[in-house]
């Protein structure tokens, strides 16, 4: 079963140039890097291992770039409900989230906005801030508020 | 050897075919802390960026060819796009063919662009999964 959002709020609510998404505060913890690790078969120890990650000159062990990625592309998704409808995604990789070996880990804030709309495809720009700085560059998803590609 | 504009237009054989599980979208699902119910049931979808387990493998072929001289541990994946045309679904069979389209040899490091086709095994392309990668020229300090 695959439900699909019904979009018709949206709509309504009228998608335009500056509309803001409802923002996503993520904490990820070693125990989540581990996680993601094994989910997505990269496993990198600059992602688990101090040692590893100082002899590659890490300030410390990081979060994987795509788990971010992943994170930050829920913001849209939340919003639009059915994930079909991305179109496109990306992101550049502009500053390692570092995860401290502790119960709080690192916290990543996630906003978006939209920055244009051509017929029912939106492009959203989204913000991942960590300890006050931008750890994703351009980052932007293309979003078809009238329909996903999956039927 | 080493990397160059030479390298421009090299493709690397299909990777083993992948079959999309239930299971493995679910796992993928909870490591993001997505409970989308798209991703769950008996017919999910994956995750959009899911197709980075699939895409990454294809990197292999190309960071383990002797002739671009590549050391792993002075990669750094610069960016990463993903275009879909369709989302990836349990049960799907695909493959990840990998191009290398873009390289700049500065002083310091490799700019290398690449990217994925990940296509079903019946030939259907699904997305194109596009990566920018440093590659230093220089080893960084050890301790």
């Amino acid at each position: 079963m695959s439900e699909v959002s019904d979009l018709d709020g949206i709509h309504q609510g009228g998608v335009s140039v500056g509309t803001g998404l409802p923002p996503l505060t993520v904490r990820f913890t070693r125990a989540d890097l581990v996680r993601y690790a094994g989910a997505s078969t990269d496993f990198n120890p600059i992602h688990y291992s101090e040692r590893f990650a100082a002899r590659v000159g890490l300030p410390g062990v990081v979060a994987h770039g795509m788990l971010t990625m992943a994170c930050a592309l829920r913001v849209v998704t939340d919003w639009v409900g059915d994930p079909s409808r991305v179109r496109s995604y990306f992101v550049r990789f502009t500053k390692p989230v570092v995860v401290p070996d502790d119960d709080r880990g690192a916290e990543v804030v996630f906003s978006a906005t939209v920055t244009a709309v051509e017929g029912s495809v939106a492009t959203i720009a989204i913000e991942a801030i960590c300890d006050g700085q931008k750890v994703l560059g351009a980052a932007r998803c293309e979003v078809d508020l009238d329909g996903g590609a999956s039927s | 050897m080493a990397i160059s504009a030479e390298h421009v237009g090299r493709s690397y054989p299909p990777t083993a075919p992948y079959v999309v599980s239930v299971a493995k979208i679910a796992e993928f699902a909870r490591a993001i802390g997505d409970d989308n119910p798209a991703y769950r049931g008996d017919q999910p979808i994956a995750p959009p960026t899911f197709v980075a387990v699939i895409s990454s493998a294809a990197w292999e072929a190309m960071f383990d060819d002797q002739e671009l001289g590549l050391a792993l541990r002075r990669i750094v994946h610069g960016d990463q796009r993903f275009s879909y045309e369709r989302p990836l679904r349990a049960g799907d069979r695909v493959t990840a063919t990998l191009t290398i389209d873009k390289v700049r040899v500065r002083d310091t490091a490799d700019i290398i662009g690449s990217s994925v086709r990940v296509e079903t095994v019946e030939g259907e392309l699904v997305c194109t999964a596009a990566a920018t990668f440093f590659h230093s020229h220089q080893e960084s300090a050890d301790e």
